[in-house]
């Protein structure tokens, strides 16, 4: 399934909506690109929600504010299923009833097709609260499997209020003036490839809202350096896959991922970046808050907001 | 790698995604064919990397024999692999292992059936994400009896986080614990508390028509295959504690994986499994660097994508030393392996790799 050039949106375009998804496979930089696009976004003067979902090291449900502009959820499917229960039936005094309750736990857990629902349910029902939501997505397989559960459900159950919320979601989460799907890659073969599928997936969900891409962690330029030393502009002419140096592997990277790109531009997409982020030890800063700091002032400086 | 090859009849590769486990799993079970064992590698990957490395378009569900692949690319290095060894790979599909698995726990193959149609099974077979991981141990313990191996690799599923695949054995089976069930196929239980009712009461309300019957349905059913599934449950542990199976923990190189390790660990533990040792992939540390006056000064952007890698060098640098920090006076030393400079796409590439995987682990 091929889209055009025409009807993807730009990465500045899918930053200027309300909700903004980040996809892509595992390893590809979608936390640190989904923070620094919700950092930026708050310093512009958006109430911005950055919403994770079932992180293992922070309290489930935990809501925290950042900074003035800047909140940020750990979405987890139990309390999610609490709090939806707790708006959706209107029955005051709800929280103790439900609050570890084993059925409900069980449910929230493994409940097929419940468990991934309530996450976006709740990511769903705070965009009242907030200008701006940016989504750190789980990777591919299982960010998708959200998705579908929304499609699912409104096949199955009829009536009742998670069949009306499921309606709404698909509604809001595929129109384009809302909702933005950022699909997020590395300059390597299998996150291209997959985030094509990830695209079509998503448009068959999605029909009306096509998702855009944005490269991260391009290697510097260096192509004709490489040249320069007769390296073959072809890696599948190279006899191995490893380098001799370091070197030597800065020659070869931006050959390889040239050659990869390839990939986007037969299926005529317009290749947006972001380039690697140099890391400090002297700073005081985790060296993720730089990446994240380092990719937020490249953000700004593509004027994408 | 040698020794902890040797030492072991089964060996799981753990990690989050985009790792490089496939790789270095499918290079795994080579080096173990060098050295005359009956290889098998086994994979959950949707991606179909491992078919692609080794250069076929597809992998099926029951293994495919690529020793005579393997043979031609190993004597294109001059290697020579011994008579005694072979090498299969396959990629067990969820959906299918989860059925038949199903099938043979209950004697009726109508239950099975009933469950097939109903769309919260669908759904769950399709989207639990326990499923994969428990599916893919699931065709390790089959793999194993059949006799046919003495030597399985299993590559597990890219999952978020490493403790996934550790459990989800357990997740799937609270499905099956008597607690949720009673109160789910006996409603009207005078033992069911009048809160409890209650809870169902409001489900009935929330999810819509329908739901209530076929959840019942769903769980009545895996309640009649609790006794089976348990057993094969026990099974796979008492397999799992054994001295015949270790993990190898992958990790990237641009991550805090001295935290992941110990938590890693702490769960290993827990679960008697053996870590038998940890592989840093994608490094550009395990890469020599030519020297401060390579490349010359003038050429400046060269220049400046090296300080790039020689940057992310001393990151993984720091990280290893934070790891060996707080795993210290410890049997498990972290190996470097490299970055690859292009893709894998067939048995000789993966034959360099394994010959790599000599140079880390010694």
């Amino acid at each position: 399934m091929s889209n055009s050039s025409q009807t993807r949106p730009s990465v500045k375009k899918l930053l200027s909506v309300p909700i903004i998804f980040v996809s892509g496979k595992g390893g590809v930089g979608k936390t640190a690109v989904s923070q620094a696009i919700a950092r930026a976004k708050s310093k512009s003067g958006k109430k911005t929600l950055w919403v994770g979902f079932e992180d293992p090291t922070r309290p489930p449900g935990e809501l925290r504010r950042v900074n003035k502009n800047l909140f940020e959820l750990n979405c987890t499917a139990e309390e999610a299923f609490e709090e939806y229960m707790g708006i959706k039936l209107k029955v005051p005094g709800l929280g103790h009833l439900f609050s570890k309750n084993p059925l409900i736990r069980f449910l929230a857990k493994a409940g097929p097709g419940i468990h991934e629902l309530v996450l976006l349910g709740k990511l769903w029902h705070e965009r009242r609260n907030y200008d701006c939501i940016v989504a750190d997505m789980p990777s591919t397989g299982f960010g998708l499997a959200m998705f579908h559960s929304i499609g699912n459900w409104s096949g199955i159950f009829r009536g009742g209020p998670l069949y009306q919320d499921s309606k709404g979601m698909l509604a809001t989460f595929g129109n384009p003036e809302e909702c933005g799907q950022l699909i997020v890659a590395l300059p390597e073969e299998m996150p291209l490839r997959e985030s094509l599928e990830l695209e079509a997936f998503l448009l068959q969900l999605f029909p009306e809202n096509p998702p855009g891409f944005l490269v991260n962690r391009l290697f510097p330029d260096v192509k004709k350096h490489a040249m320069a030393r007769n390296v073959d502009v072809n890696p599948d002419q190279w006899p191995t896959p490893m380098a001799e140096s370091i070197q030597d592997f800065a020659l070869r990277r931006c050959l390889l991922e040239e050659h990869n790109l390839k990939t986007w531009r037969e299926a005529q997409i317009t290749i947006e970046s972001l380039p690697w982020q140099r890391v400090y030890p002297e700073s005081e800063l985790k060296e993720f808050e730089q990446v994240v700091i380092g990719l937020e002032k490249q953000i700004a400086e593509r004027g994408w907001l | 790698m040698k020794s902890i090859l040797s030492k072991r009849k089964i060996l799981i590769t753990a990690g989050t995604g985009g790792v490089g486990k496939t790789t270095l799993s499918a290079s795994m079970g080579i080096r173990a064919a060098i050295e005359g064992r009956k290889v098998c590698v086994i994979t959950i990957d949707p991606a179909k990397r491992l078919a692609t490395s080794l250069g076929i378009d597809a992998l099926g569900n029951e293994p495919t024999d690529l020793t005579h692949k393997l043979r031609e690319a190993l004597t294109a290095q001059g290697i020579q692999l011994p008579e005694t060894a072979s090498f299969s790979a396959l990629m067990p599909d969820t959906r299918t292992t989860f059925e038949s698995f199903l099938k043979s726990l209950t004697q009726n193959p109508a239950t099975a059936e009933t469950l097939f149609k109903n769309p919260l099974f669908q759904i769950f077979a399709r989207e639990f994400s326990g499923a994969n991981e428990y599916m893919a141990m699931q065709k390790l313990q089959f793999i194993h009896e059949s006799g046919n191996y003495d030597c399985i690799i299993l590559d597990t599923p890219p999952s978020r986080s490493t403790l996934e695949f550790l459990d989800a054995p357990k997740l799937l089976s609270q499905l099956f614990e008597a607690n949720y069930i009673q109160w789910l196929i006996v409603p009207a239980n005078k033992l069911a508390s009048s809160a409890m009712r209650k809870v169902l009461g409001l489900l009935e309300k929330l999810m819509g028509a329908g739901f209530m019957g076929y959840m019942m349905e769903f769980v009545t059913v895996l309640f009649e295959v609790r006794a089976g599934f348990m057993d094969h449950l026990r099974r796979m542990i008492q397999l799992m504690e054994s001295e015949e199976v270790g993990v190898v923990l992958v990790t990237g190189a641009h991550c805090d994986f001295s935290e992941e390790l110990a938590h890693f660990r702490a769960h290993l533990e827990k679960h008697g499994l053996k870590l038998d040792g940890m592989v840093v992939n994608r490094t550009i540390g395990a890469y020599r660097d030519e020297g401060p006056q390579s490349p010359p000064p003038h050429e400046s952007e060269f220049v400046s994508a090296v300080e790039l890698l020689r940057n992310l060098k001393a990151r993984e640098e720091r990280g290893l030393r934070n790891l060996k920090k707080t795993v210290a006076g410890d049997s498990i030393d972290p190996q470097l392996m490299p970055e690859l400079a292009r893709d894998v796409h067939d048995f000789k590439d993966l034959v360099h790799i394994a010959r790599r995987l000599d140079q880390c682990f010694g």
